[in-house]
Protein backbone atom coordinates (compact mmCIF):
# COMPACT_ATOMS: atom_id res chain seq x y z
CA UNK A 1 0.00 0.00 0.00
CA UNK A 2 2.49 2.37 1.01
CA UNK A 3 4.82 2.13 -2.21
CA UNK A 4 1.69 3.12 -3.91
CA UNK A 5 1.31 6.38 -1.70
CA UNK A 6 4.63 7.33 -2.03
CA UNK A 7 4.43 6.87 -6.04
CA UNK A 8 1.30 8.95 -6.39
CA UNK A 9 2.52 11.61 -4.29
CA UNK A 10 5.63 11.68 -6.87
CA UNK A 11 3.50 11.80 -9.45
CA UNK A 12 1.37 14.73 -8.14
CA UNK A 13 4.26 16.67 -7.48
CA UNK A 14 6.11 16.40 -10.53
CA UNK A 15 3.06 17.37 -12.00
CA UNK A 16 2.94 20.26 -10.08
CA UNK A 17 6.21 21.47 -11.05
CA UNK A 18 5.46 20.67 -14.90
CA UNK A 19 2.46 23.35 -14.41
CA UNK A 20 4.36 25.64 -12.98
CA UNK A 21 7.04 25.55 -15.59
CA UNK A 22 4.73 25.50 -18.31
CA UNK A 23 2.59 28.80 -16.64
CA UNK A 24 6.14 30.38 -15.81
CA UNK A 25 7.15 30.28 -19.38
CA UNK A 26 3.77 30.95 -20.35
CA UNK A 27 4.56 34.36 -18.60
CA UNK A 28 7.75 34.91 -19.89
CA UNK A 29 6.14 34.67 -23.64
CA UNK A 30 3.69 37.06 -22.84
CA UNK A 31 6.30 39.67 -21.35
CA UNK A 32 9.04 39.20 -24.64
CA UNK A 33 5.22 39.87 -26.81
CA UNK A 34 4.32 43.14 -24.93
CA UNK A 35 7.73 44.61 -24.70
CA UNK A 36 8.32 43.74 -28.27
CA UNK A 37 5.40 45.86 -29.15
CA UNK A 38 5.75 48.59 -27.35
CA UNK A 39 9.50 48.67 -28.73
CA UNK A 40 7.78 48.63 -32.20
CA UNK A 41 5.15 51.26 -31.34
CA UNK A 42 7.72 53.78 -30.27
CA UNK A 43 10.26 53.48 -33.06
CA UNK A 44 7.55 53.69 -35.36
CA UNK A 45 7.00 56.85 -33.57
CA UNK A 46 10.24 58.02 -34.00
CA UNK A 47 10.67 57.41 -37.98
CA UNK A 48 7.65 59.33 -38.14
CA UNK A 49 9.70 62.68 -36.00
CA UNK A 50 12.35 61.85 -38.25
CA UNK A 51 10.27 62.29 -41.18
CA UNK A 52 8.57 65.34 -39.73
CA UNK A 53 12.63 66.65 -38.83
CA UNK A 54 13.64 66.45 -42.56
CA UNK A 55 11.01 68.49 -43.83
CA UNK A 56 11.57 71.13 -41.27
CA UNK A 57 14.00 73.85 -41.42
CA UNK A 58 16.51 71.79 -39.64
CA UNK A 59 17.85 69.96 -41.67
CA UNK A 60 19.67 71.10 -45.04
CA UNK A 61 18.49 69.32 -48.41
CA UNK A 62 21.52 66.82 -48.27
CA UNK A 63 20.48 65.28 -44.75
CA UNK A 64 16.79 66.09 -45.36
CA UNK A 65 17.14 63.61 -48.28
CA UNK A 66 19.77 60.66 -45.90
CA UNK A 67 16.89 61.35 -43.45
CA UNK A 68 13.87 60.74 -45.25
CA UNK A 69 15.54 57.33 -47.05
CA UNK A 70 16.58 56.18 -43.28
CA UNK A 71 13.04 56.59 -42.21
CA UNK A 72 11.21 54.87 -44.70
CA UNK A 73 13.38 52.12 -44.78
CA UNK A 74 12.98 51.99 -41.02
CA UNK A 75 9.28 51.83 -42.03
CA UNK A 76 9.34 49.15 -44.37
CA UNK A 77 12.11 46.89 -43.25
CA UNK A 78 10.85 43.22 -42.41
CA UNK A 79 11.57 41.55 -38.89
CA UNK A 80 15.02 40.57 -40.17
CA UNK A 81 16.40 43.97 -41.74
CA UNK A 82 14.84 45.66 -38.82
CA UNK A 83 17.53 46.62 -36.22
CA UNK A 84 19.77 47.27 -39.14
CA UNK A 85 17.26 49.91 -40.63
CA UNK A 86 16.77 51.45 -37.23
CA UNK A 87 20.39 51.22 -36.39
CA UNK A 88 20.87 53.44 -39.66
CA UNK A 89 18.25 55.59 -38.67
CA UNK A 90 19.46 56.26 -35.23
CA UNK A 91 22.90 57.07 -37.32
CA UNK A 92 21.53 59.55 -39.86
CA UNK A 93 19.43 61.31 -36.95
CA UNK A 94 22.79 61.43 -34.87
CA UNK A 95 24.85 63.19 -37.73
CA UNK A 96 22.26 65.72 -38.14
CA UNK A 97 21.62 66.61 -34.51
CA UNK A 98 25.53 66.75 -33.91
CA UNK A 99 25.53 70.14 -35.93
CA UNK A 100 22.23 72.02 -35.57
CA UNK A 101 21.74 71.67 -31.54
CA UNK A 102 22.36 75.32 -31.73
CA UNK A 103 20.58 76.57 -34.99
CA UNK A 104 17.24 75.36 -34.16
CA UNK A 105 14.09 77.96 -33.76
CA UNK A 106 11.59 77.58 -31.57
CA UNK A 107 9.10 75.81 -33.53
CA UNK A 108 12.37 73.37 -34.30
CA UNK A 109 13.09 72.62 -30.90
CA UNK A 110 9.37 70.68 -29.94
CA UNK A 111 10.36 68.49 -32.62
CA UNK A 112 13.63 68.06 -31.04
CA UNK A 113 12.64 67.76 -27.62
CA UNK A 114 9.99 65.10 -28.53
CA UNK A 115 12.84 63.21 -30.18
CA UNK A 116 14.81 63.00 -27.09
CA UNK A 117 11.94 62.43 -25.04
CA UNK A 118 11.25 59.19 -27.68
CA UNK A 119 14.90 58.26 -27.44
CA UNK A 120 14.65 58.32 -23.76
CA UNK A 121 11.40 56.15 -24.11
CA UNK A 122 13.35 53.75 -26.93
CA UNK A 123 16.02 52.59 -24.65
CA UNK A 124 14.02 51.95 -21.33
CA UNK A 125 12.18 49.76 -24.06
CA UNK A 126 14.90 48.45 -25.08
CA UNK A 127 16.65 47.24 -21.69
CA UNK A 128 12.76 45.93 -20.74
CA UNK A 129 12.99 43.54 -23.99
CA UNK A 130 16.12 42.63 -24.04
CA UNK A 131 15.85 41.21 -20.81
CA UNK A 132 12.52 39.62 -21.14
CA UNK A 133 14.19 37.51 -24.01
CA UNK A 134 17.53 36.70 -22.45
CA UNK A 135 15.11 35.32 -19.45
CA UNK A 136 13.61 33.47 -21.63
CA UNK A 137 15.97 31.84 -23.39
CA UNK A 138 17.66 31.03 -20.08
CA UNK A 139 14.30 29.26 -18.98
CA UNK A 140 13.49 27.38 -22.22
CA UNK A 141 17.45 26.05 -22.35
CA UNK A 142 16.52 23.78 -19.20
CA UNK A 143 16.56 20.00 -19.80
CA UNK A 144 13.42 19.57 -18.53
CA UNK A 145 11.59 22.20 -20.51
CA UNK A 146 13.28 20.57 -23.68
CA UNK A 147 12.13 17.22 -22.64
CA UNK A 148 8.99 17.91 -22.13
CA UNK A 149 8.27 20.31 -24.51
CA UNK A 150 6.90 23.09 -22.12
CA UNK A 151 7.35 26.19 -24.63
CA UNK A 152 4.74 24.26 -27.03
CA UNK A 153 4.66 25.68 -30.29
CA UNK A 154 6.35 28.99 -29.51
CA UNK A 155 9.28 30.43 -31.53
CA UNK A 156 12.08 30.89 -29.62
CA UNK A 157 12.45 34.94 -29.19
CA UNK A 158 15.65 36.48 -30.88
CA UNK A 159 17.15 39.29 -29.07
CA UNK A 160 17.19 42.71 -30.35
CA UNK A 161 20.46 43.90 -31.88
CA UNK A 162 20.00 47.35 -31.08
CA UNK A 163 23.33 49.47 -30.60
CA UNK A 164 22.27 51.39 -27.92
CA UNK A 165 25.47 53.98 -27.94
CA UNK A 166 23.84 54.84 -31.36
CA UNK A 167 20.68 56.41 -29.95
CA UNK B 1 1.70 65.09 -18.81
CA UNK B 2 -0.84 62.23 -18.04
CA UNK B 3 -2.70 60.87 -20.66
CA UNK B 4 -5.57 58.15 -18.21
CA UNK B 5 -6.86 57.86 -15.00
CA UNK B 6 -5.22 54.86 -13.62
CA UNK B 7 -5.32 52.63 -10.13
CA UNK B 8 -2.18 52.34 -8.40
CA UNK B 9 -1.34 49.57 -6.09
CA UNK B 10 2.08 50.77 -4.28
CA UNK B 11 3.39 47.98 -1.11
CA UNK B 12 5.87 49.47 0.78
CA UNK B 13 8.25 46.93 2.52
CA UNK B 14 9.20 48.96 5.85
CA UNK B 15 7.08 49.90 8.67
CA UNK B 16 5.13 53.68 7.53
CA UNK B 17 5.99 54.95 10.99
CA UNK B 18 9.61 54.54 11.14
CA UNK B 19 11.85 57.24 9.21
CA UNK B 20 13.79 56.00 6.03
CA UNK B 21 14.75 56.42 2.44
CA UNK B 22 12.15 54.20 0.90
CA UNK B 23 9.38 55.23 2.77
CA UNK B 24 10.16 59.03 1.97
CA UNK B 25 10.50 57.92 -1.68
CA UNK B 26 7.06 56.21 -1.73
CA UNK B 27 5.56 58.63 0.02
CA UNK B 28 6.46 61.62 -2.51
CA UNK B 29 6.14 59.54 -5.24
CA UNK B 30 2.46 58.53 -4.34
CA UNK B 31 1.19 62.45 -3.47
CA UNK B 32 2.69 63.53 -6.99
CA UNK B 33 0.82 60.65 -8.46
CA UNK B 34 -2.43 61.52 -6.91
CA UNK B 35 -2.00 65.56 -7.32
CA UNK B 36 -1.76 64.09 -11.33
CA UNK B 37 -4.58 62.34 -10.88
CA UNK B 38 -4.28 58.54 -9.60
CA UNK B 39 -5.93 56.64 -7.90
CA UNK B 40 -3.06 55.40 -5.61
CA UNK B 41 -3.26 52.61 -2.50
CA UNK B 42 -0.09 52.07 -0.79
CA UNK B 43 0.26 48.86 1.49
CA UNK B 44 2.59 48.79 4.39
CA UNK B 45 2.90 47.71 7.44
CA UNK B 46 2.31 49.91 10.50
CA UNK B 47 2.76 50.22 14.22
CA UNK B 48 0.14 53.15 14.94
CA UNK B 49 -2.77 52.81 12.29
CA UNK B 50 -4.53 56.41 13.61
CA UNK B 51 -1.45 58.04 11.98
CA UNK B 52 -1.90 56.98 8.51
CA UNK B 53 -2.70 59.21 5.52
CA UNK B 54 -6.33 57.81 3.96
CA UNK B 55 -4.21 56.51 0.82
CA UNK B 56 -1.96 54.10 3.29
CA UNK B 57 -3.83 50.78 3.99
CA UNK B 58 -2.14 49.27 7.18
CA UNK B 59 -0.84 45.69 6.58
CA UNK B 60 -0.32 44.60 10.09
CA UNK B 61 2.00 45.26 12.65
CA UNK B 62 6.08 44.39 11.57
CA UNK B 63 8.63 42.92 13.25
CA UNK B 64 12.50 43.95 13.56
CA UNK B 65 15.26 41.62 11.19
CA UNK B 66 18.89 42.60 10.80
CA UNK B 67 19.36 43.53 6.99
CA UNK B 68 22.13 45.03 5.25
CA UNK B 69 23.92 46.45 8.37
CA UNK B 70 21.22 48.15 9.53
CA UNK B 71 17.52 46.64 11.73
CA UNK B 72 14.56 46.69 9.47
CA UNK B 73 10.93 46.49 10.09
CA UNK B 74 8.81 44.16 7.81
CA UNK B 75 6.40 42.15 7.93
CA UNK B 76 5.68 38.92 6.10
CA UNK B 77 3.90 35.09 7.04
CA UNK B 78 0.56 33.64 6.66
CA UNK B 79 -1.94 36.31 7.69
CA UNK B 80 0.41 39.33 6.01
CA UNK B 81 0.19 37.07 3.38
CA UNK B 82 -3.87 36.85 3.17
CA UNK B 83 -3.85 40.62 3.57
CA UNK B 84 -1.94 41.36 0.78
CA UNK B 85 -4.01 38.94 -1.72
CA UNK B 86 -7.40 40.57 -0.09
CA UNK B 87 -5.83 43.87 -0.88
CA UNK B 88 -4.92 42.59 -4.72
CA UNK B 89 -8.38 41.41 -5.15
CA UNK B 90 -10.26 44.22 -3.91
CA UNK B 91 -8.04 47.19 -5.06
CA UNK B 92 -8.68 46.18 -8.94
CA UNK B 93 -5.26 47.81 -10.14
CA UNK B 94 -3.90 48.32 -13.48
CA UNK B 95 -0.31 48.37 -11.86
CA UNK B 96 1.18 46.98 -9.10
CA UNK B 97 4.65 49.06 -7.98
CA UNK B 98 6.51 47.06 -5.62
CA UNK B 99 9.36 48.17 -3.52
CA UNK B 100 12.39 45.92 -2.56
CA UNK B 101 10.42 43.01 -3.82
CA UNK B 102 14.10 40.55 -3.44
CA UNK B 103 13.83 40.81 0.83
CA UNK B 104 11.30 38.99 2.85
CA UNK B 105 8.67 41.32 2.91
CA UNK B 106 5.30 42.36 1.90
CA UNK B 107 6.69 43.12 -1.10
CA UNK B 108 7.86 39.81 -2.05
CA UNK B 109 4.51 37.97 -0.83
CA UNK B 110 2.57 40.54 -3.22
CA UNK B 111 4.98 39.87 -6.41
CA UNK B 112 3.78 36.08 -5.26
CA UNK B 113 0.26 36.95 -5.46
CA UNK B 114 -0.58 38.82 -8.23
CA UNK B 115 -0.32 38.15 -11.95
CA UNK B 116 -0.40 41.10 -14.12
CA UNK B 117 1.50 44.25 -14.94
CA UNK B 118 4.23 44.63 -12.21
CA UNK B 119 6.89 47.39 -11.41
CA UNK B 120 9.29 46.13 -9.47
CA UNK B 121 11.83 48.81 -7.39
CA UNK B 122 15.15 48.00 -6.04
CA UNK B 123 16.80 50.53 -3.49
CA UNK B 124 19.54 48.47 -1.72
CA UNK B 125 23.01 49.02 -2.47
CA UNK B 126 24.73 45.72 -0.91
CA UNK B 127 27.86 43.55 -1.71
CA UNK B 128 27.80 39.95 -3.28
CA UNK B 129 26.44 37.59 -0.44
CA UNK B 130 26.85 34.04 0.13
CA UNK B 131 22.73 33.84 1.34
CA UNK B 132 21.46 35.27 -1.85
CA UNK B 133 22.61 32.90 -4.03
CA UNK B 134 20.91 30.58 -1.97
CA UNK B 135 17.57 31.47 -1.84
CA UNK B 136 18.43 32.92 -5.46
CA UNK B 137 16.53 29.72 -7.06
CA UNK B 138 13.17 30.40 -4.85
CA UNK B 139 13.32 34.34 -5.98
CA UNK B 140 13.79 34.12 -9.28
CA UNK B 141 10.39 32.59 -10.75
CA UNK B 142 9.14 35.56 -8.58
CA UNK B 143 10.99 38.28 -9.81
CA UNK B 144 10.72 37.69 -12.75
CA UNK B 145 7.04 38.23 -13.27
CA UNK B 146 7.92 42.03 -12.77
CA UNK B 147 7.39 43.74 -16.67
CA UNK B 148 9.66 46.00 -15.56
CA UNK B 149 12.68 46.52 -12.77
CA UNK B 150 13.79 49.74 -11.55
CA UNK B 151 17.26 50.31 -10.01
CA UNK B 152 17.02 53.81 -7.94
CA UNK B 153 21.17 54.13 -8.80
CA UNK B 154 23.76 52.22 -10.64
CA UNK B 155 25.16 50.70 -7.46
CA UNK B 156 21.56 48.98 -6.68
CA UNK B 157 21.49 47.86 -10.22
CA UNK B 158 25.08 46.18 -9.93
CA UNK B 159 23.76 44.08 -7.14
CA UNK B 160 20.97 43.61 -8.94
CA UNK B 161 23.00 42.39 -11.73
CA UNK B 162 25.12 40.45 -9.52
CA UNK B 163 22.44 38.79 -7.33
CA UNK B 164 19.65 38.00 -9.66
CA UNK B 165 21.20 37.95 -12.73
CA UNK B 166 18.70 40.26 -14.22
CA UNK B 167 18.91 44.05 -15.50
CA UNK B 168 17.00 47.25 -14.73
CA UNK B 169 16.42 50.57 -15.43
CA UNK B 170 18.41 52.99 -13.45
CA UNK B 171 15.68 56.03 -11.99
CA UNK B 172 17.19 58.15 -9.38
CA UNK B 173 15.35 59.07 -6.38
CA UNK B 174 13.02 62.36 -6.51
CA UNK B 175 13.26 65.39 -4.71
CA UNK B 176 11.14 68.28 -4.98
CA UNK B 177 14.05 70.51 -6.34
CA UNK B 178 12.00 73.95 -6.50
CA UNK B 179 11.21 73.72 -2.14
CA UNK B 180 15.39 73.53 -1.78
CA UNK B 181 16.27 76.02 -4.65
CA UNK B 182 13.95 78.31 -3.03
CA UNK B 183 15.97 78.35 -0.33
CA UNK B 184 17.64 81.76 1.75
CA UNK B 185 20.79 81.99 2.87
CA UNK B 186 20.89 82.96 6.34
CA UNK B 187 23.97 84.96 7.63
CA UNK B 188 23.98 82.84 11.14
CA UNK B 189 25.84 80.21 8.94
CA UNK B 190 27.23 82.25 6.51
CA UNK B 191 31.17 82.60 6.12
CA UNK B 192 34.02 80.04 6.60
CA UNK B 193 31.94 77.49 7.27
CA UNK B 194 31.12 73.34 7.09
CA UNK B 195 27.91 71.91 7.12
CA UNK B 196 26.64 68.04 8.24
CA UNK B 197 23.40 66.56 8.29
CA UNK B 198 22.66 63.17 9.64
CA UNK B 199 22.63 61.06 12.43
CA UNK B 200 25.85 61.85 13.86
CA UNK B 201 25.83 58.76 16.22
CA UNK B 202 25.77 56.50 13.32
CA UNK B 203 29.61 55.59 12.24
CA UNK B 204 28.57 54.92 9.22
CA UNK B 205 27.52 58.38 8.16
CA UNK B 206 31.46 59.45 8.96
CA UNK B 207 31.62 62.40 11.63
CA UNK B 208 34.38 60.94 13.11
CA UNK B 209 36.32 61.61 9.65
CA UNK B 210 35.31 65.53 10.15
CA UNK B 211 36.55 65.40 13.53
CA UNK B 212 39.60 64.31 12.59
CA UNK B 213 40.68 66.31 9.77
CA UNK B 214 39.39 69.70 11.06
CA UNK B 215 42.78 69.93 13.21
CA UNK B 216 44.70 70.50 10.00
CA UNK B 217 41.57 72.40 8.29
CA UNK B 218 41.90 75.09 11.53
CA UNK B 219 45.37 75.60 11.01
CA UNK B 220 45.11 76.73 7.11
CA UNK B 221 41.06 78.69 8.02
CA UNK B 222 41.90 79.97 11.55
CA UNK B 223 37.80 81.36 11.21
CA UNK B 224 36.06 78.13 10.29
CA UNK B 225 33.09 77.12 12.08
CA UNK B 226 31.37 73.49 11.87
CA UNK B 227 27.30 73.21 12.21
CA UNK B 228 26.34 69.52 12.63
CA UNK B 229 22.58 68.95 12.29
CA UNK B 230 20.67 66.13 12.96
CA UNK B 231 19.03 64.12 15.80
CA UNK B 232 21.28 62.50 18.23
CA UNK B 233 22.66 63.55 21.53
CA UNK B 234 25.94 65.58 20.87
CA UNK B 235 27.72 65.18 24.22
CA UNK B 236 29.28 62.17 24.11
CA UNK B 237 30.64 63.10 20.57
CA UNK B 238 31.36 66.76 21.97
CA UNK B 239 33.79 65.11 24.60
CA UNK B 240 35.52 63.39 21.91
CA UNK B 241 36.55 66.79 20.43
CA UNK B 242 39.90 68.54 21.19
CA UNK B 243 38.80 70.74 23.23
CA UNK B 244 40.76 73.75 21.87
CA UNK B 245 38.46 73.19 19.08
CA UNK B 246 35.36 72.08 21.05
CA UNK B 247 33.77 75.92 20.30
CA UNK B 248 34.13 75.92 16.59
CA UNK B 249 31.08 73.18 16.44
CA UNK B 250 27.57 73.77 17.11
CA UNK B 251 24.96 71.24 17.34
CA UNK B 252 21.86 72.37 15.98
CA UNK B 253 20.06 69.45 16.62
CA UNK B 254 17.06 68.12 14.37
CA UNK B 255 16.08 70.92 11.80
CA UNK B 256 13.16 70.84 9.60
CA UNK B 257 12.92 70.81 5.96
CA UNK B 258 12.23 74.59 5.67
CA UNK B 259 15.45 74.87 8.18
CA UNK B 260 17.56 72.25 5.84
CA UNK B 261 16.99 73.96 2.30
CA UNK B 262 18.42 77.28 4.21
CA UNK B 263 21.24 75.78 6.18
CA UNK B 264 22.59 73.94 2.67
CA UNK B 265 22.58 77.61 0.80
CA UNK B 266 24.09 79.58 3.45
CA UNK B 267 27.02 77.35 4.38
CA UNK B 268 30.18 77.33 2.50
CA UNK B 269 31.16 73.64 2.34
CA UNK B 270 28.27 71.15 2.95
CA UNK B 271 29.96 67.88 3.63
CA UNK B 272 28.77 64.31 3.68
CA UNK B 273 31.99 62.32 4.80
CA UNK B 274 29.77 58.88 4.71
CA UNK B 275 31.67 55.51 4.89
CA UNK B 276 29.59 52.78 3.20
CA UNK B 277 25.37 51.46 3.37
CA UNK B 278 24.67 53.88 0.49
CA UNK B 279 22.95 53.37 -2.34
CA UNK B 280 21.96 56.69 -4.01
CA UNK B 281 22.66 59.79 -1.67
CA UNK B 282 19.30 62.07 -1.46
CA UNK B 283 20.74 64.31 1.00
CA UNK B 284 23.50 65.20 -1.42
CA UNK B 285 20.49 65.88 -4.56
CA UNK B 286 19.47 67.98 -1.97
CA UNK B 287 21.98 70.01 -1.10
CA UNK B 288 22.93 70.54 -5.06
CA UNK B 289 19.68 71.46 -5.76
CA UNK B 290 20.13 73.92 -2.80
CA UNK B 291 22.96 75.62 -4.11
CA UNK B 292 25.89 74.23 -1.98
CA UNK B 293 29.26 73.20 -2.75
CA UNK B 294 29.46 69.75 -1.67
CA UNK B 295 32.27 67.42 -0.86
CA UNK B 296 31.66 64.09 -0.55
CA UNK B 297 33.45 60.35 0.16
CA UNK B 298 34.35 58.52 -2.79
CA UNK B 299 31.98 55.71 -2.22
CA UNK B 300 29.98 54.74 -5.26
CA UNK B 301 26.94 56.41 -4.82
CA UNK B 302 27.91 59.40 -4.19
CA UNK B 303 30.77 59.23 -7.41
CA UNK B 304 27.82 58.42 -9.44
CA UNK B 305 25.73 60.99 -8.24
CA UNK B 306 28.12 63.68 -8.09
CA UNK B 307 29.19 62.80 -11.76
CA UNK B 308 32.71 62.00 -10.77
CA UNK B 309 33.83 65.21 -9.14
CA UNK B 310 31.86 67.11 -12.04
CA UNK B 311 29.47 68.85 -9.80
CA UNK B 312 31.01 68.59 -5.94
CA UNK B 313 33.99 67.86 -4.99
CA UNK B 314 35.24 64.17 -3.93
CA UNK B 315 37.97 62.84 -1.31
CA UNK B 316 38.61 59.20 -0.76
CA UNK B 317 36.50 57.61 1.89
CA UNK B 318 37.76 57.66 5.39
CA UNK B 319 41.08 59.61 4.59
CA UNK B 320 40.60 62.67 7.06
CA UNK B 321 44.04 63.82 5.09
CA UNK B 322 42.47 63.92 1.95
CA UNK B 323 39.17 65.33 3.18
CA UNK B 324 41.29 68.17 4.71
CA UNK B 325 42.94 68.55 1.88
CA UNK B 326 39.82 69.55 -0.26
CA UNK B 327 38.48 71.04 2.23
CA UNK B 328 40.97 73.83 2.46
CA UNK B 329 41.85 73.77 -1.60
CA UNK B 330 38.09 75.10 -1.80
CA UNK B 331 37.88 77.40 1.06
CA UNK B 332 40.58 79.40 -0.37
CA UNK B 333 39.32 79.26 -3.75
CA UNK B 334 36.12 80.98 -4.43
CA UNK B 335 35.90 80.79 -8.20
CA UNK B 336 36.50 76.97 -7.97
CA UNK B 337 33.43 76.52 -5.36
CA UNK B 338 31.01 79.11 -7.74
CA UNK B 339 32.00 76.83 -10.34
CA UNK B 340 30.89 73.66 -8.53
CA UNK B 341 28.07 74.86 -7.08
CA UNK B 342 26.73 76.52 -10.97
CA UNK B 343 27.04 73.01 -11.97
CA UNK B 344 25.80 71.46 -9.28
CA UNK B 345 22.54 73.27 -8.99
CA UNK B 346 21.51 72.57 -12.78
CA UNK B 347 22.23 68.99 -11.62
CA UNK B 348 20.31 68.81 -8.40
CA UNK B 349 17.32 70.04 -10.75
CA UNK B 350 17.80 66.93 -12.53
CA UNK B 351 16.34 64.70 -9.91
CA UNK B 352 13.04 66.76 -9.55
CA UNK B 353 9.69 64.67 -9.28
CA UNK B 354 8.56 66.67 -12.50
CA UNK B 355 11.24 64.85 -14.46
CA UNK B 356 11.66 61.56 -12.07
CA UNK B 357 8.07 61.01 -11.77
CA UNK B 358 7.47 61.38 -15.42
CA UNK B 359 10.30 58.63 -16.15
CA UNK B 360 8.64 56.09 -13.39
CA UNK B 361 5.32 56.55 -15.40
CA UNK B 362 6.73 56.09 -18.66
CA UNK B 363 7.68 52.69 -17.36
CA UNK B 364 4.25 52.17 -15.92
CA UNK B 365 2.72 52.89 -19.29
CA UNK B 366 5.06 49.94 -21.12
CA UNK B 367 4.33 47.63 -18.40
CA UNK B 368 0.28 48.25 -19.06
CA UNK B 369 0.40 48.57 -22.87
CA UNK B 370 -1.78 44.96 -23.90
CA UNK B 371 -2.03 43.52 -20.31
CA UNK B 372 -5.36 43.06 -18.44
CA UNK B 373 -5.61 44.07 -14.78
CA UNK B 374 -4.08 42.60 -11.77
CA UNK B 375 -5.25 39.27 -10.53
CA UNK B 376 -4.76 36.54 -8.22
CA UNK B 377 -1.90 34.31 -9.66
CA UNK B 378 -4.26 31.29 -7.63
CA UNK B 379 -7.00 32.67 -10.07
CA UNK B 380 -5.76 32.29 -13.42
CA UNK B 381 -4.04 28.69 -12.43
CA UNK B 382 -5.90 25.55 -14.32
CA UNK B 383 -6.20 23.15 -11.50
CA UNK B 384 -7.31 25.69 -8.88
CA UNK B 385 -10.33 27.19 -11.73
CA UNK B 386 -10.83 23.35 -11.66
CA UNK B 387 -10.96 22.54 -8.39
CA UNK B 388 -13.59 25.66 -7.48
CA UNK B 389 -15.58 24.71 -10.00
CA UNK B 390 -15.23 20.96 -8.31
CA UNK B 391 -17.22 23.15 -5.08
CA UNK B 392 -19.60 24.84 -6.39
Amino acid sequence: MTPWVVTVFILLISLWYLTFLATRLDRLHHRVETSWANLDVLLQKRAAVALEIAHSDIADPASSLLLTGAAYQARDADIKSRSAAESGLSGALGLLLEDSQDLATAADNALLTELSALTDKIRVAIALHTDAVTRTQMVRSKLIVKLFRLAGTAPLPVTYEFESDVL
Amino acid sequence: MLARSLKIGIVCPYSWDTPGGVQNHIRDLAEFLIAAGHHVSVLAPAIDESKLPDYVVNAGKPISIPYNGAVARVLFGPVAFSRVRQWISNGEFDLLHLHEPAIPSISLLACWAADGPMVGTFHAAAKRQKIIFAIGPILEPAIEKLSARIAVSEAARLTLTDHLDTDAVVIPNGIYASRYHDGKAEEKWQGNTIGFIGRFEEPRKGLSVLLEALPVIARFAPDVKVFVAGPGDPSEVEQSIDPQLRHRFTFLGKISEAEKANFMSSVALYVAPNTGGESFGIILAEALAAGACVVASDIPAFEDLLGHGQFGALFKSEDSTDLAKVVIDLLRDETKRAELVAAGEMRGQSFDWDIIAQQIYSVYEMSIVGSEKVKLASDTRSWNRFLSKDEK
